[in-house]
């Protein structure tokens, strides 16, 4: 089986936002829509004894997506590799799997035609990663903060990290199993 | 989503072409089909960003086919600054500016046309070609700011600029004033590898940068006083027995001098001026020279300093020197010209320039190093090295700010003429105020230009210029190495648009050059010259491309040991020759940064805080960027950093608008408050203009309100008497927040001695002397009110018993905070809902016109 999962390196962001809007270029998102914001929090502390963290968020790809059991028409829906996605010509926009994301993921463009709008959210690059390239978010990442892969197989890149180094993921409490994971910079200039 | 672009259809072609929205250059895949890329993504198999790509080169396709891009050419119809023009095509617009420099050339010399360059997005060589031949040496960039001035003193000293940092087996390195976190991404990929396998960084920053924040030790240090710094580090490894006597000994002259002169600059010392503990200084200096190989990374802090530019580059190529990190396995490489292929200097044709017209070149009286005195000799002893020269672009110009004020002032003698390519000087060169002026008032502007900018604004002609994608690009880093990175054409330039190669091409027939001088049609030709020495088998430009693409040499040590390093003594000029030979001091000297507390009490009372500025951030590169929303919605106004402490102390939140003001003007950016500065520092953003706004004439998209080059002085004796660079680092300034009604930005400036007077002639204990103060006028603008206080500071006239300003316009007195008006005589609130006065105090309302007191309705 795969499960495709990826890993934030922290300690390698630079909160360049290259990859919020390398996304919104590849995919030709209007101008409303992000998948791909960093959020930085800090600068914190006393000067000179200070630290700064940058945040990637985009959609977790959770195992247990509140997204897709809510979607009354079947267009929210996930794959046997994990990636959550949403089915444009299925989707009639009512948000319900707006409201049910706890990661705000996911949403609809107020810049499409009415009739034909639908919610638009992250999809790992579904036709890239099919085609054994990497997401266009872990391409163009300078840093190499983003590392994607197949958690499943024990060789690749994002199964050593999670299962060598302290990982977290965001609100763990709600039992989503996010699939997207965080190696903390632990701060500190050493 | 991808759904209606399909890169795999039939028919796409893959075109390496690459980013040329930042130095780095780094590679782009352009999928084209019938003649349109359609999309693009970052090269995987490039050495530079290995298929990174940042916000900028992202965005590549809208800024293609962005529809406030220049498309065709355009000549003046209305008066300069109007607006108004008609589109002509590009053969009559090199004829009518041929013929125009021509007659100028003619009545006034050829120096009186002067050229102005960007940053690396064009063929400059070709700019050069024609300058030279054409006759005038008033070819400029930038390039004071940007390195140059370092590249020559380092060539000076130890006979090649260490720009080649050998990291991979280096132990440690100082990023001095270098973030390459928001300026040089895929380098910070590269640090972050190699402190990751135990590399030491040291960040020389004041403040909390993204590279900052990976560093082993950071240093934040007063802005400007980084040449203190320097100097201490030299007197700590020599004073404390931490220096290579070997390398020393056998490859350094002027070491005894140096002992001498250095024992003065103690950390101690240093300690005042950098805010810095001498412990602080003691740890770098111990960690550089005790992890020895070790490097000093290139960076642009040590053009930036002003007065004490000149002494600070020494001072780091003497730590390289002292440590015997000069080409050494792991240390600072000195590759010198390439010997493999055609360098941009032979291509400039500097032999066509007649001596007397060298002599003619504007601030080479003054600013030696950078300019032909300077330039000369160094390339006399690289060619009797290698047989061949540095660019002469780039490091051998005429001094940008000097050929402004001499347009303005006709000292030395009047400029006519000026063509900007690939620029926008209002936001990129010192004091601003005055470059807008001078580009108002040259008789001739021509700019080369994919935007409508300030400069294009007042052009008489604007020619559109083509993209990263539209022309191929050769990266040798301006001749400073003998590395080189090919990318090719995607498409053919878009609508009436031509490569800078094409227009000074164009011109140079046009204005009677001779045709066999410019024997190539276009840059694959050119380029096709330039790589053809590398005898590979390739038949054309693309093809090299395509095949090969690059060329890096293996790296070689120890070169010197052949016939000594490329200085006129064969040995690294501890004390140097040549400096010593254009007036200058032969040794590191300190001559008090920019403006400070200790030489201008005076003004440090008045303007407490110290600015640094200049410094990149993301996703801005320059003044560049600032209208395409793609990145625009990161940062979509300017902010300034100011410390927590220091902001509760004046007042300012969070998001305010405040204004940043220095003894030249004054600026708006918003308060961005956070603790990555000391308290007495702010940083402010660099190159902010809005082009979205309105092309007024006085004041066109906005360019003064928010653009640090306000708050900077280019004048002679604020400039490093050695290379000409002027100060972003280290001015005095003050904030405070602004208020409704406070003034609009001004426009008056000074120009201050003259191109004979000041500049080296005047020793540094009396350069104050020759500076006259902007004419300062502490009386009000308009009649102010009985009652009322005029205050110079806020320029606002105050009611200090309730706290009121006074409008000039409307005549009314208002409330800074809660915007409510008052009237001026009677001090009555104005009610908007009822049209009435009313008495705050008693609460009792008054008829507007009569001021008669209104009887409350019955019963209420």
């Amino acid at each position: 089986m795969t499960r495709y999962a990826m890993v934030m390196d922290q300690r390698r962001c630079i909160g360049c936002q290259s990859c919020t809007v390398a996304c919104r270029t590849w995919n030709d998102l209007p101008d409303d829509i992000i998948f791909n914001p960093v959020v930085t929090e800090g600068v914190l502390g006393i000067f000179p004894n200070v630290h700064q963290t940058f945040t990637p968020l985009i959609c977790m790809h959770c195992d247990n997506p509140p997204c897709t059991i809510c979607c009354p028409c079947v267009a929210s829906q996930q794959d046997d590799d994990g990636i959550v996605w949403v089915d444009d010509t299925k989707c009639m926009a009512c948000k319900v799997c707006v409201n049910s994301c706890p990661y705000g993921a996911r949403d609809v463009s107020s810049l499409d035609p009415p009739l034909h709008s639908f919610v638009r959210k992250c999809n790992f690059c579904k036709d890239r990663v099919r085609e054994g390239e990497q997401p266009y978010c872990v391409a163009t990442c300078h840093q190499k903060a983003r590392i994607f892969g197949d958690l499943d197989d024990p060789e690749s890149e994002v199964s050593k990290l999670v299962n060598s180094l302290e990982v977290r993921t965001i609100f763990p409490e709600l039992n989503t199993k996010p699939h997207v994971f965080y190696i903390p910079d632990l701060g500190g200039n050493k | 989503m991808t759904d209606t672009v399909d890169i795999h259809a039939e028919g796409v072609v893959v075109k390496k072409s690459c980013c040329y929205f930042c130095h780095q250059n780094c590679g782009v895949l352009a999928y084209v089909q019938d003649g349109k890329v359609i999309k693009i993504e970052g090269d995987p198999t490039h050495p530079t960003n290995q298929g990174g790509l940042c916000c900028r080169g992202n965005i590549a396709l809208k800024h293609l086919d962005h529809p406030d891009r220049v498309n065709y050419p355009l000549k003046r119809v209305g008066e300069k600054g109007e607006n108004k023009w008609e589109q002509i095509a590009w053969d009559q617009a090199i004829a009518e500016i041929a013929e125009k420099l021509n007659q100028i050339k003619a009545e006034s010399g050829a120096e009186a046309v002067a050229t102005a360059g960007g940053t690396l997005r064009t063929d400059d060589w070709s700019r050069r070609r024609f300058m030279n031949m054409f006759g005038s040496p008033n070819g400029f960039h930038n390039a004071l700011l940007c390195w140059i001035p370092t590249f020559m003193m380092e060539t000076a000293i130890s006979g090649w600029s260490p720009f080649e940092t050998d990291l991979s087996t280096s132990r440690c390195v100082i990023l001095w004033g270098f973030n390459p976190g928001a300026a040089a991404m895929p380098g910070m990929r590269g640090y972050s590898d190699l402190k990751k396998a135990g590399l030491k960084i040291v960040v020389v920053d004041p403040r909390y940068s993204e590279t900052a924040a990976h560093a082993d030790l950071w240093l934040p240090l007063r802005p400007g006083s980084d040449t203190a710094l320097a100097l201490a580090m030299i007197q700590v490894i020599l004073y404390e027995g931490l220096a290579n006597y070997e390398f020393i000994n056998n490859w350094c002259i002027g070491y005894d001098e140096l002992l001498e002169h250095i024992g003065q600059y103690t950390p101690e010392w240093a300690a005042e001026k950098t805010w810095l503990t001498p412990q602080q200084i003691r740890e770098a200096a111990y960690m550089y020279a005790r992890n020895t190989p070790s490097n000093i990374q290139w960076g642009c802090t040590a053009d930036q300093l002003g007065k004490t530019s000149g002494a600070g580059m020494h001072a780091r190529i003497i730590l390289r020197a002292i440590t015997g990190n000069l080409d050494c396995p792991g240390g600072d490489l000195m590759p010198g010209p390439s010997k493999a292929y055609v360098t941009d200097e032979e291509l400039e044709a500097n032999d066509w320039l007649p001596e007397e017209q060298k002599a003619k070149q504007i601030g080479s009286d003054k600013f030696k190093m950078t300019s032909w005195p300077g330039y000369q000799k160094i390339a006399d002893t690289a060619r009797a090295t290698w047989g061949k020269a540095p660019t002469a672009e780039w490091m051998c110009e005429a001094h940008g700010p000097s050929v402004f004020k001499a347009i303005l002032t006709s000292d030395p003698y009047p400029v006519r003429a000026l063509i900007v390519s690939a620029s926008n000087p209002v936001n990129s060169y010192g004091d601003a105020k005055m470059t807008l002026e001078a580009l108002k008032q040259v008789e001739f502007l021509v700019t080369c230009e994919y935007w409508m900018t300030p400069a294009a604004l007042y052009s008489d002609y604007v020619m559109p210029i083509a993209g990263a994608l539209e022309r191929p690009i050769i990266h040798n880093n301006y001749g400073v190495t003998d590395s080189l990175i090919a990318s090719q054409r995607a498409i053919q330039p878009l609508y009436d648009r031509h490569t800078d190669y094409i227009f000074w091409h164009d011109l140079a027939l046009a204005t009677g050059q001779d045709a066999g001088q410019w024997p190539w049609d276009n840059e694959e030709e050119a380029f096709y010259y330039v790589i053809y020495p590398l005898g590979l088998p390739v038949a054309s430009y693309d093809e090299f491309v395509e095949k090969v693409r690059f060329y890096y040499p293996p790296l070689e040590y120890y070169k010197y040991g052949e016939g000594g390093f490329c200085t006129p003594s064969r040995r690294v000029e501890l004390k140097s020759s040549i400096l010593e030979e254009l007036g200058y001091p032969s040794m590191p000297t300190w001559i008090g940064a920019a403006e400070n507390e200790e030489d201008d009490p005076e003004v440090a009372a008045e303007y407490p805080l110290v600015l640094t500025t200049g410094g990149g951030f993301m996703p801005y590169h320059h003044s560049e960027q600032f209208n395409i929303t793609s990145v625009r919605f990161l940062r979509h106004e300017p902010y300034f950093t100011i410390n927590p402490v220091k902001a509760k102390e004046l007042g300012i939140k969070e998001g305010d608008w405040c204004w940043i003001e220095t003894r030249r003007g004054r600026i708006k950016q918003r308060a961005n408050v956070e603790p990555s500065v000391d308290p007495r520092v702010i940083y402010a953003q660099r190159g902010w203009w809005y082009p979205e706004r309105e092309a007024t004439a006085e004041e066109p998209f906005g360019c003064l309100e928010s653009n640090v080059n306000v708050l900077s002085s280019v004048d002679d004796e604020h400039c490093d008497p050695i290379g000409g660079s002027w100060a972003n680092r280290g001015l005095l300034c003050k904030v405070y927040k602004v208020r409704y009604g406070d003034a609009k930005v001004d426009t008056q400036f000074s120009i201050p001695g003259s191109s004979s007077e000041p500049g080296v002639t005047v020793p540094p204990s009396q350069q104050k002397l020759a500076y006259e103060p902007i004419p300062y006028d502490p009386s009000a603008p308009f009649e102010v009110p009985e009652g009322l206080t005029w205050d110079p500071g806020t320029k606002i006239a105050w009611d200090l018993e309730l706290g009121l300003a006074y409008d000039p316009d409307s005549g009314w007195l208002y409330h800074p905070e809660t915007n409510v008006f008052y009237d001026v005589y009677s001090k009555y609130a104005y009610d908007p809902e009822t049209e009435t006065l009313i008495d705050e105090a008693t609460g009792i309302r008054y008829n507007m016109e009569t001021r008669e007191p209104i009887p409350a309705e019955g019963g209420e």
